[in-house]
């Protein structure tokens, strides 16, 4: 892979320092930075497996991505919860405590992990070991047992988690922006509904597992140090004759894009849990790095405005911040922030106040030079470590991105100029498209939220 | 404990639950393929690089060296934690972990913050029992502009009067936070050591009740930092990729002059030996569910028991092949996890001082605390009875060097700098990093069999149970009365 400098460029301290003050000795030349080496091959049945070869710890990391995940559930909420943990119980040759046992003695421990379009099966191994956690990781794919005697105990955990959730204001005020963002598609139903859960039978699990997992779908992911040709045997021996499946799911999200509040009762809260959402560009759209770093600026960062508004400037909240989720199809800007109840409005205010200041004015060089040097340097800790090169990769692969997405990244960052920055406040972060929750104790701050300008037009739902 | 910050800045990572940022140093080579770790013969050693020395002010420096990835983790620790801040200023060591981010001599507001982000790195600080830590990762070429920074707020604290009310406000929400307005907040690892503990040392609400949080003073920081943070209470870890000529030059250069300053004899931590069992509960207005937590008092860090009690916690509690895992979740199906450990806030490494050995799970009501507690008997009885097995013992052992390569090759190498630092505060030897799995490896079956027996009584055990609360019902600061 292409090599590339950390333009992290050289800069005096933040905020010139006054006469008398000492400066901060200036920072040194860059090292070199080079992504690792990586090599795609391809099996017959359309099993794809990339080996990123990194590190000097003898350790190796695999990593299936399966394209599946909540985006396939349909109406049946958190199915695909179900259906992973219990491929955790059992395999035809081997019981929960096998696989338990097996990827322990391996040093190692195996996670499933269900996501919104990508789900994973992994784990984390001595080298001396990675042949065997192939082995593992291929049964558990391949050949869960669904074994009904597990089934109404793993039911069960899956109500106390949602109980959890249920009373859990933080989660309270997700499930309801996700509501009103994604409506009707899976990923507006975050909670299943009273008495959902206990319609998942083992019919219906096997189901979803055969209607969505497979060798097509999945893609491997060797990253660490291990001995190449004993291993890509191991693979290839492993999963050749797995069923191809069935082709990923194209079912693209769309946000919605109207001025939407919904207000949520927590009665006796402390604090408010406040979420804003605005669909942004995806990772495809050439407008993307933009998006990216004007949200770095804008409440993305420790230092970026929001933050030093709400939080260090006026004691508001502990830990604001914002985001770009991206879907395939789709992204969704977010701001979340924990707010002491009694100043919810006025930290809604200052929230605005921001974007507006952002749309209005473009911020200096002084100003954004820093954020892209600390979106570079961020860049090269993620991209330092076995773990975080696959975690970049399936992203790639799951928005189709060429490889030249990772080795023009810190280019593509360095090039953004303030005037684009303020261009995408403007473009995308419109309060007039925005959905908007506030959780908390509304007879205190119900009335004071309502009463705010920008919602006068909302619709509340 | 300002740890979301990080997790934001690492968001990328964090696309599986495995996931975690893991990487690279030079430690060992991978056997060949096939190669099997006999129990009988021990594999090379780990052997991560360790420089450690003294400034004349009594600063401890650890380097180590690993040029894998072009960055470099700055770690600065005091010794000075929760444990023994002021009375009638609880959480005050935590509050004055946010001032120490709002100015120093040569650095205003924002200005430490901006200095490390914009220079590309991420940072952080957290309060533990005995150590306040202050860490940042950045690109390699900017480690003398961060120890420049780091040497500024060891040499002089800047605050204001409005600083420190903003932070009040801040750390007030952050309580609110992770304490008060999310179900099982603090549970256990602040709860419990308010009942199971008596020293008020060890006993009191570490993240700080309200109140004593809104009575701090300028002149309480003033006087906090004058006696705590001086150079020869700290010890600085650099690791990462760096030239050591170069930067034993910039530390000499930037710490060397900060005066050394007497520090106060410590007060006494010992914690007397449980006699009885003790009971606590209390209610969480958030909580659906019932919860359950027993906690006993581990033994004395780095000796021979303590190392087989933490052999005897990987083979009780840590993982899914666990006995206590395979018994409460797998078998009865209490819960969908059992948590636990000595030291919920670290390892069995990271703290000086008496510690608690915790379990805890979230359960359904039909499920009585007595008949999770006697299956938790009888799991510490059966190893009260035999020795565990060979094959157990090989898989603790496996799992542990597994862990260490994870702390070696870490792309951020926090747990790393963790490690080294508590070895040097704590120990003034951060190269017994190196000599762990043979410490490990020298613990008999019998040995773990009679940790078990003397340290796993019911006399010394601590039950807290949490009940279920209504919403709407007050919230409590803290969780436990």
């Amino acid at each position: 892979m292409k090599r590339l400098a950390v333009l992290a460029a050289v800069l005096a301290a933040a905020g010139a320092a006054a006469a008398e003050r000492e400066v901060p000795p200036a920072p040194g030349t860059p090292h070199e930075f080079r992504l690792p080496a990586k090599e795609t091959l391809h099996l017959d049945n359309g099993l794809s497996a990339t080996f990123i070869d990194y590190g000097s710890v003898p350790k190796v990391t695999l990593l299936a991505v399966v394209r599946t995940g909540n985006i396939d559930e349909g109406d049946d909420t958190w199915l695909p919860d179900v259906a992973v943990e219990m491929m955790k119980e059992g395999t035809t040759t081997r019981s929960a405590f096998d696989i338990a046992k097996e990827a322990a003695g391996m040093g190692g421990a195996l996670g499933l992990n269900v996501g919104a379009e990508q789900t994973t099966a992994g784990l984390s191994v001595l080298s001396d070991h990675a042949v065997g956690a192939v082995r593992l990781l291929a049964d558990v794919l391949q050949n869960p047992r669904f074994p009904e005697s597990e089934l109404p105990r793993v039911l069960a955990n899956f109500e106390r988690s949602l109980a959890v959730a249920r009373s859990d204001p933080l989660s309270l005020a997700d499930e309801a922006l996700a509501k009103l963002v994604y409506g009707d598609h899976p990923f507006g139903r975050m909670l299943p509904k009273v008495g959902q859960l206990a319609a998942y039978d083992i019919a219906k699990l096997r189901d979803f597992y055969d209607r969505n997992f497979g060798a097509r779908r999945t893609h491997i992911y060797v990253a660490g140090r291990y001995n190449r040709e004993a291993l890509e045997a191991a693979l290839r021996g492993a999963f050749q004759d797995w069923r191809a499946g069935p082709a990923a799911t194209d079912l693209p999200a769309k946000p919605a894009e109207a001025l939407q509040l919904a207000l949520v009762d927590s009665p006796g809260a402390s604090q408010s849990s406040v979420r804003m959402a605005v669909p942004v560009p995806d990772p495809v759209h050439a407008l993307y790095f933009q998006t990216t770093l004007m949200n770095s600026l804008l409440g993305g960062t420790f230092g970026s405005r929001i933050t030093s508004n709400i939080r260090e400037d006026k004691g508001y909240s502990y830990s604001p911040d914002s985001s770009v989720n991206a879907r395939r199809g789709g992204a969704l800007w977010v701001m979340s922030a924990e707010v002491t109840a009694e100043h919810t409005a006025a930290a809604i205010t200052e929230i605005y106040k921001e974007i507006e200041r952002l749309q209005r004015e473009a911020p200096t060089d002084a100003e954004l030079t820093p954020v892209k040097n600390y979106r570079a340097g961020v860049f090269v800790i993620s991209n330092s470590s076995p773990n975080g090169v696959l975690g970049q990769l399936a992203f790639m692969e799951l928005h189709g991105l060429p490889d030249d997405y990772l080795t023009n990244w810190v280019a593509n960052i360095q090039a953004v100029t303030p005037a684009q920055v303020s261009e995408m406040a403007r473009q995308f972060i419109r309060p007039e498209r925005m959905t908007v929750v506030v959780a908390g104790d509304l007879a205190k701050i119900g009335a004071s939220v309502k009463a705010l300008p920008q919602f006068a037009e909302a619709r509340m739902p | 404990m300002m740890a979301r910050a990080i997790h934001r800045c690492l968001g990328l990572i964090a696309i599986a639950a495995l996931a975690a940022c893991t990487a690279q140093p030079p430690v060992a080579t991978p056997a060949p393929e096939g190669t099997v770790a006999s129990p009988g013969a021990p594999p090379d050693a780990i052997n991560i690089p360790v420089e450690y020395y003294k400034l004349d002010n009594g600063l401890k420096v650890v380097l180590s060296r690993d040029a894998t990835a072009p960055t470099v983790t700055v770690g600065v620790y005091y010794h000075i934690g929760f444990r023994i801040e002021p009375r009638g200023r609880t959480g005050f060591a935590h509050l004055f972990e946010h001032l120490m981010f709002q100015g120093s001599g040569n650095l205003g507001k924002m200005e430490f913050i901006r200095l490390v982000e914009g220079n590309g790195g991420v940072l952080n600080g957290s309060t533990r029992f005995d150590y306040t830590n202050y860490y940042q990762i950045v690109p390699a070429h900017v480690l003398e502009t961060v120890l420049w920074a780091e040497a500024d707020r060891m040499k002089a604290l800047a605050i204001t009067q409005a600083n420190l009310e903003n932070q009040q406000g801040v750390v007030k929400n952050e309580v609110r936070d992770n304490v008060m307005n999310q179900p099982y907040g603090g549970f256990p690892w602040l709860t419990m050591p308010q009942v199971a503990n008596t020293n008020w040392y060890n006993a009191h609400n570490f993240y700080g009740d309200l109140a004593d949080l809104d009575a701090a003073t300028l002149e309480d920081a003033k006087s906090f930092f004058d006696t705590y943070y001086a150079p020869n209470n700290a010890v600085l870890v650099v690791a990462g990729d760096f030239d050591p000529a170069a930067a034993r030059a910039a530390i000499a250069r930037y710490f060397a002059a900060i005066p050394a300053r007497t520090q106060p004899a410590r007060p006494d931590l010992a914690e007397p030996v449980q006699q009885s069992e003790k009971r606590d509960s209390y209610v969480d207005r958030l909580a659906p569910r019932p919860a359950l937590a027993l906690a006993w008092q581990a033994p004395p860090r780095n000796t021979p028991e303590h190392f087989a009690f933490s052999l005897l916690d990987t083979i009780l509690l840590q993982g899914q092949d666990s006995r206590l895992w395979q018994k409460l979740v797998q078998e009865r199906g209490y819960s969908n996890a059992v948590g636990g450990g000595s030291n919920l806030l670290g390892n069995e490494f990271t703290y000086d001082g008496p510690m608690l050995w915790m379990l805890y799970l979230v359960h359904d009501p039909d499920a009585t605390p007595e008949a999770i507690i006697a299956d938790v008997d009888a799991e510490i009885a059966r190893l009260q009875a035999e020795p565990p097995t060979a094959e157990e013992l090989v898989r603790a052992l496996t799992k542990l060097r597994a862990s260490l390569y994870d702390l070696a090759g870490s792309s951020t190498r926090f747990g790393l700098v963790d490690l080294l630092a508590c070895f040097a505060l704590f120990d003034d030897d951060p190269s017994r990093i190196n000599r762990l799995e043979a410490d490990f490896r020298a613990v008999s079956p019998e040995l773990i069999r009679d940790v078990a027996r003397t340290y796993l009584t019911p006399a010394r055990r601590t039950v807290q149970v949490v009940e279920p609360g209504r919403a709407g019902a007050p919230e409590t600061p803290g969780g436990s009365p």
